[in-house]
This record gives structure tokens, sequence and C-alpha cells, in this order.
């Protein structure tokens, strides 16, 4: 899983800059990547995503998640500054540089301060434990993302209390990561990993349209929120998608 | 009980739950004759609780808008609660709601929003688990049967991941909250929204429902300026409702004087 990064684990100096192919595996400069793919995108979404809460909720989602993306952008740019992404070719880098698994743990700390409502803490928490059970070396390979996925999905589970059919963004990232982990588990590279994913989780968000919400400030209005398409599923699905556009994939 | 009366209460309950419905569908899920169901839903429709669209299937009717207004523009509590509401929300930035108690929810019958211009949904007739609210959890500190009842048919739902459900840590939250009469909660109903509430008592010093602030978690209250303005709020209220004292004599060993 080392072909398109630049160094080995904890390597440092000139290493060869590897050209934006396709990645093999979840290495930093991906996650780098990734969050400006989804910085790009939420703000490329936000009224949309605002339109689509203002039916069932407060209409803040959009900014909630652009100044979650500003935030964690800058975070990630902090991080990289501090220690390197190992994709640098100047001489004189950190000696060590950050991992994917720290980068993510970083966007988690970050989305948790800077977005507002449940998303704040929901997307915060999913990021976090994602950092946490994605591996320290870099790069995480398919089926070691997909397993983080998994435990990303169960502690926003645990937090939210939601399954699948609550209309929460439990019904883009469960398929996602179930679908995910079966076809690493098969021997999927990233590339059709994410393919999938992001295939799961936009179905999975366009499938909340007939539901009724059982969690959040939308289950306050029962069945007058069957018809909408979850906010929250919604843009789950973006932070997948963004993922594979990240990996050209 | 009247079963007449009853079942009829049972098909616009059902008819809020599920919007619409096909007499078949609604005869089901009351596991009644269609018949009966019929007779019931044609006498609602001729007196405009409940209407029939075009495909043939039942919705309430506008009879109900007209007597939730009379509610709401009846209700003593709410009346009372309107000038006192206003000005906590001014004070405190926050939302403020009035819930009442009903069966094992909190109704909310009055709501301000956050006085910063944003959209807000209006929250005016949502209900809430009551033991996932401040709302809720007020209430239930002054009224222990209710709480006895609530507690004896587990398990309680959970709203979120925070939502606490086990009821010897809620005896003993409600414990906690007769001492002050302040019940708050944390991302239980709602992940990311934290409430500080007080009950409010009427001219039999029982408890008839709570006024409390929503606010965002990352924003909650470190310190007691928030929750000594709603304290404030309740005790008017329930002043003005003829309440004699805040937390009543029965429930609390020294009462502040309203």
């Amino acid at each position: 899983m080392s072909t398109t990064k630049g160094a080995p684990d904890g390597a440092s100096g000139p290493a060869a800059r590897a050209a934006i192919t396709p990645a093999t595996g979840l290495d930093a400069r991906l996650v780098e990547r990734w969050i400006a793919e989804v910085d790009r995108r939420l703000r490329a979404a936000e009224s949309h995503l605002t339109e689509l809460d203002a039916a069932i909720g407060d209409a803040d989602h959009g900014t909630n998640m652009t100044r979650g993306a500003r935030a964690a952008v800058a975070a990630v740019a902090d991080t990289v500054g501090a220690e390197g992404s190992g994709g640098e070719s100047r001489q004189a880098g950190p000696t060590t540089p950050t991992t994917a698994a720290r980068l993510v743990m970083a966007i988690g700390h970050s989305l948790s301060r800077s977005i507002g409502g449940a998303s704040g803490p929901l997307y915060g928490t999913w990021f976090s434990a994602l950092g946490r059970v994605l591996p320290e070396t870099d790069a995480a390979t398919p089926l070691e993302l997909a397993t983080a996925l998994r435990a990303a999905l169960d502690a926003v589970q645990q937090l939210g209390a939601a399954e699948v059919g609550d209309k929460t963004m439990v019904d883009a990232l469960a398929p996602a990561s179930r679908q995910a982990h079966e076809v690493a588990s098969s021997g999927a590279d990233l590339a059709g990993m994410l393919r999938i994913a992001a295939g799961a989780a936009e179905d999975g968000a366009i499938a909340t349209i007939p539901l009724r919400a059982r969690r959040g400030r939308a289950s306050y209005l029962g069945a007058r929120s069957e018809g909408h398409q979850d906010p929250g599923a919604t843009s789950a699905a973006i932070l997948l998608d963004a993922l594979r556009t990240a990996a050209g994939a | 009980m009247i079963q007449s009366v009853d079942r009829a209460v049972a098909v616009l309950l059902e008819l809020q739950g599920a919007r619409r419905l096909r007499l078949t569908e609604l005869a089901s899920r009351l596991s009644l004759p269609n018949s009966t169901v019929h007779g019931i839903v044609a006498t609602l429709v001729a007196r405009g609780m409940v209407e029939q669209d075009l495909s043939g299937r039942y919705a309430l009717g506008p009879g109900v808008l007209r007597l939730s207004n009379v509610y709401l523009d009846s209700n003593e509590l709410r009346l009372r609660a309107l000038t006192w509401t206003e000005a906590l929300a001014e004070r405190s930035g926050c939302a403020v709601r009035v819930g009442v108690p009903l069966e094992r929810d909190i109704v909310v019958i009055h709501h301000v929003f956050r006085p910063d211009g944003s959209h807000q949904m209006r929250e005016i007739g949502i209900d809430i688990p009551a033991h996932g609210t401040a709302l809720g959890k007020a209430v239930l500190a002054f009224d222990p049967t209710r709480a006895q009842r609530l507690f004896a048919v587990a398990p309680l739902p959970k709203l979120t991941g925070r939502t606490c459900v086990d009821t010897d840590d809620l005896a003993a939250q409600l414990e906690r909250i007769r001492e002050d009469g302040i019940a708050t909660a944390s991302d239980e109903a709602i992940l990311g929204e934290a409430e500080v509430a007080a009950p409010i008592f009427d001219a039999n010093d029982t408890v008839i429902g709570a006024v409390g602030v929503v606010l965002p978690t990352s924003d909650a209250p470190t310190d007691r300026t928030v929750s000594d303005e709603v304290r404030r709020t309740a005790v008017s209220i329930s002043r003005e409702l003829g309440a004699t004292a805040w937390p009543p004599r029965s429930t609390q060993r020294e009462p502040t004087e309203t």
C-alpha cells in the first residue's frame, strides 16, 4: 500500500513526490485532498442543504457544514504545517510526517467545536472514531479504512441512538460502511471500494425521502417530516463522495 | 368511559399520527370492524373534524384547528406566560418554551423564538417524552405520582445516546431538582441542545407545567445567571396563577415566598 505514497512510515527527507494518480490507500495526502474536496463540495451544496433543512429543521445545516469544513481545512493545514504530510519535496521537513489517522482526528476535533447543532458532535465523533481506528502507519489499506468506517458508524450510533430508517445520517453512513467492508473483504482496491461506498451513501440519502424522522429535531414534526430528504444523510453522502473524488476514483 | 367517545378520540389520534389513512387501515389499527369505524368517521366528517381526500383517504379536518387554536388562546398557563417568556427570551438570548404534561410526554404549548432573527422551527404542539427534557423533569420532580407511573412502565425510550433512561438515576435527578427547583438536560432530547427549566404551580400549589430555555450545548451556562432568570420567570408565572409559594411548602422545606 505504498505505491503512491512518498515515503514509508516515519521516513523523511527527499521523498519522491507521487503524482496524483488514483490512490491505493488512505494516507495523509489523500486526507488533505479529501478535506479540500469536502470544503469545495459543501460550499457548492450550501443552499441546497439549507433548503432541505428549512423543510424539517432550523435551516442552518448548510451554513453549519460550510463553517465546519473551513475549520477542518484549517485544522489539517495546521497539523500538516506542524508535522508535514510526508508528501513534501522540501528537504528540511519535520522529522515525523503526520499520518492520515492524526489528520482525521484533528478534523474530528475541529468539527466538534465549529459545527453547531447536532451535526457538530455527530460529525466530530465520526471523524474522531475514524481517526482512532485507522492505523498509525500511513497508509491505511482499503480493508483498514472500511474497518474504521464501521467503527465510526458505531460511535455515531452510540451517540445519537439512531438506527437505519430513523431518517438521519446513519441512513447514508450505514449502507456505505457495510458495503465498503464487504467489497474490501473480497479484495476490492481503494477506488472500487470508495465508488461502492459513495454510491451506497447517495442511495441511502435518497431513500430517506419517504421516511418519518425518529431522531433529532425533525422528529418533532412527526408525519410532516415525510417527503423530505434528510439534510444529515445528504451531507454524509457528500463527505463520502468527496473522498471518492479525492482518491481519483 | 363512554365507548363511542373514546373510539372517536382514538380515530382522531390515529389520523394525527399517520396523517392519511383508508377506512380499512383505520379499522385494523383500532382492531374494530370496518362498519363500526365507518360510522364514527362519517360522524366526524359531518362535524368537520375529519375530511376525506379525493383518493378516499381520511385526514384531520379544519375543525381540529379551530379547537386547537381555542385551546392555545384560552389556556390560562399560556396566557399568563406570554409576557414573562418574552422577557426571558430577551434577557437570556435563548429560545423559551412552556410545556404541560400529557400522559408520558410534555406537550409544548408556547414557544418564543431565540431573539436573533434566524429561521427557527415552530415547536408549539410538539411532544417530547417527559424524561428526555428538562421541562418534563421539572414537572416530574413535583408530581411523584406521575413519575412513579412513568417509571413503572420501562423501558423508557432513548431519544439520543445521552437520554437518561435509568429510573434510579432519574429518581436521583428529580430529588436534586426538588431542592432548588431547577431542572437541566444536555443533549438528551436533541444532540447539541441543552435546557434549563423550572416548574410552574397553580393556585392549588399543584405543578401544571414548566418553563425553560433552550440553548446550544456548547454554550450551556456555567454560572447561575440563566437558571436564576428561569427560576424568576417560573415564580412570576406561578404567582399570576395564584400559587402561594414556589416551590410549594408541601414539597420543599424552605420555599421562596411568591
